[in-house]
């Protein structure tokens, strides 16, 4: 955990520093009577540079604590498998439409993540679409992508 | 306007038949995520906040967020009595003498008195937010730009520092938070910021997107990582009525619990956590029998339920008269009045009467609709929780995407709100607290405005910001709160062996 924090740290003191030099090279930061549109960014990009290395000296002050949730067993994969599904429906809304896409995301979900059997991921994934449709198109009039067969 | 005929109007308003549905929806909603682990009131507003765009009114809309930010709190103590498993954070404290009051079969006295408790705080809460408000706005029309920019910095550092995690990593959120509302058009000078040729950023972040993805997705990803399972209610509830015994046992701690909490509430970043936690301090140090807490004193469970509650009403004022949101679950509502066209400050008691006023009488109904809520139907919310995540998860998925497509139907807003959902996740990962972003991102352009102008009013004088009595007065304020700070730090240290 500590690792990566230190290499956090030291991209967030990276970070501010771009932030400095796009502030003052690109935005222009004026003068103190006259503040132009770098002068608040030009302040943030320094705090972070220096932020960011206060965190990373603290870290080498400070002893790791072994907490609650650091000794469950956390499963990382999932949120990643969950990040690129919500990528590729995003993409598949606008090719296939929203329903489609909506069914599909939904049956991706509870097999991939959830690994739920067929029939309760095919009766979860009807009635979420079914619910999301009735909501946000039947009752907020909500305009979404058409359906590719309906183009 | 007067107070009275002010409140007066605000009932008029709050009891017409739309109003009281959606007060009654919001305090529905906020009981059920507050019993619901893992979603807190910020990321259920935030979730919904695409829904006031479809609401036309603004009252009935800031009613319902109003009615899910103080539910929740309500709702939080439910799962910390039965389960020792606080549904949102204010509730915490709940779970030490709640839980062993439920195991030694009181639970329907700790879920009783919780729920009066907080319906006591929220009335006495809200009657201060009726007389304080119009004199603190009408106060607050003196300010100028410096005034803004000291008060505003000192919301967001006060945010960080009582927030009760690491300094630094706040700071480095509310840094963050800042040049995420720097993204695209500078209003002043016509500049393009951090867009890096992207069109879609031209416009600048959506508050919107960002608040769902930090708070709704991100805390959704976080969640998925997890293996602990819920286990199944099987705590007997008994009598929810507490006995006379009982009453006078926890009498005074209600009392104190409400008057804490209302002003640890005013104070930005102050919010419902600090003031529960307050609250149980000071109970268990003033009590006869300090050895009965943890064993299952019930006053451990009324003084910082009320305290909670207190301080969710009471947040309301800096918002409402001031224009400066104190918590995330605020700044979500700040954006919420954004969306609807209105402006949230001084002007507002005096240009939109009817959502001032309506509001805050909705309040009053809405603390009695969630007592009604709470004590006879306590069986009920509890039955949520056998709610699998695998459904959930996906539903919550589905409602953020189709609620931020629908804000300005392009999916590049998906996309950001993916971006922000990763940073939410990330931050939960390397134990940020996520609070300060909203509030940084809402106070932004505002933070921005004021200390250009100012400089620009001195001519680049910086004494500006402490010649003037009130800005002064903030400054001092927040230089002091610095050198505390900096003292309790070094004192802390040179105590450790």
């Amino acid at each position: 955990m500590k690792k990566y924090e230190r290499i956090t740290a030291l991209i967030m003191a990276l970070g501010g520093l771009w932030i400095v030099y796009y502030a003052w090279d690109t935005l222009k930061i004026g003068s103190i009577h006259v503040p132009d549109a770098g002068f608040l960014p030009f302040l943030c990009g320094t705090g972070l540079v220096m932020l960011g290395i206060a965190w990373f000296l603290a870290l080498q002050w400070r002893k790791e604590r072994q907490t609650e949730a650091s000794r469950e067993k956390r499963l990382w994969h999932r949120p990643l498998l969950s990040l690129v599904l919500m990528v590729l429906y995003g993409l598949a809304m606008e090719a296939v439409g929203y329903v489609t896409s909506t069914l599909i995301f939904m049956v991706a979900w509870e097999k991939i993540i959830e690994r739920e059997k067929w029939i309760k991921t095919l009766i979860i994934s009807l009635l979420g679409t079914l619910a999301m449709y009735a909501l946000f198109v039947y009752f907020l009039k909500v305009p979404i992508p058409q359906e590719l067969f309906l183009r | 306007m007067d107070i009275f005929s002010g409140l007066f109007n605000g009932f008029a308003i709050a009891l017409t038949g739309t109003n009281i549905l959606f007060a009654f929806l919001g305090a529905m909603i906020g009981t059920a995520i507050g019993v619901l682990p893992g979603l807190g009131p910020a990321a259920t507003i935030a979730l919904l906040l695409p829904i006031t765009y479809v609401i036309g009114s603004p009252v009935t809309a800031i009613i319902m967020m109003a009615g899910i930010y103080y539910g929740s709190m309500y709702g939080g103590s439910t799962t910390s009595i039965l389960l020792n498993l606080p549904g949102e954070a204010a509730s915490v404290v709940t779970c030490i003498d709640g839980y062993q009051m439920a195991r030694k079969g009181r639970a329907g006295a700790a879920l009783g008195i919780a729920a009066i408790g907080s319906f006591v705080a929220g009335t006495i809460a809200v009657i201060g937010l009726t007389f304080f408000a119009p004199p603190l706005a009408e106060f607050a029309l003196d300010f100028g730009p410096p005034e803004y920019f000291a008060l505003t910095t000192l919301g967001l550092l006060l945010a960080v520092t009582l927030s009760g995690g690491s300094i630094i990593k706040g700071l480095i959120v509310l840094v963050f938070g800042l040049l995420f509302a720097m993204v695209g058009l500078d209003p002043i000078s016509g500049k393009i910021r951090f867009t890096f040729g992207s069109v879609g950023l031209q416009g600048g972040f959506d508050f919107v997107t960002m608040a769902m993805g930090v708070f709704g997705l991100g805390e959704i990803l976080y969640n998925l990582e997890s293996t602990a399972k819920t286990e199944i209610v099987t705590t007997k509830i008994g009598k929810v009525f507490p006995t006379l015994k009982d009453w006078a046992d926890s009498k005074w701690a209600i009392f104190r619990g409400s008057i804490i909490g209302f002003f640890i509430g005013v104070i930005p970043g102050g919010g419902s956590v600090i003031s529960s936690l307050t609250s149980y301090a000071i109970e268990r140090k003033y009590s006869k029998h300090p050895e009965g807490f943890g064993q299952g004193a019930i006053e451990g469970v009324a003084g910082p339920e009320s305290a909670n509650n207190a301080a969710s009403s009471s947040s309301f004022i800096p918002l409402l008269t001031l224009g400066i949101p104190g918590n995330a679950a605020i700044a979500m509502i700040f954006a919420a009045l954004m969306i609807q066209g209105i402006t949230p400050g001084p002007f507002l008691v005096a240009e939109h009467p009817d959502v001032f006023w309506g509001v805050i009488a909705s309040m009053y109904i809405g603390n009695v609709m969630l007592l009604i809520l709470n004590l006879p139907m306590v069986g009920l919310w509890v039955q949520m929780l056998r709610v699998p995540y695998s459904i959930l998860a996906p539903v919550i998925v589905l409602f953020t995407t189709i609620g931020v497509y629908s804000v300005q139907n392009q999916v590049f807003d998906i996309y950001s709100m993916l971006f922000f959902a990763a940073l939410g996740y990330g931050m939960r990962k390397l134990d940020f607290d996520p609070a300060p972003l909203p509030l940084a991102f809402v106070l932004g352009p505002m933070v921005e405005r004021s200390l250009r102008q100012s400089l620009l009013i001195s001519g680049g004088d910086l004494t500006i910001f402490v010649s003037r009595p009130i800005s002064g007065t903030l400054v001092a304020v927040f230089v002091l709160l610095i050198v505390g700070q900096t003292a309790f730090v070094i004192r802390k240290r040179l105590r450790k062996p």
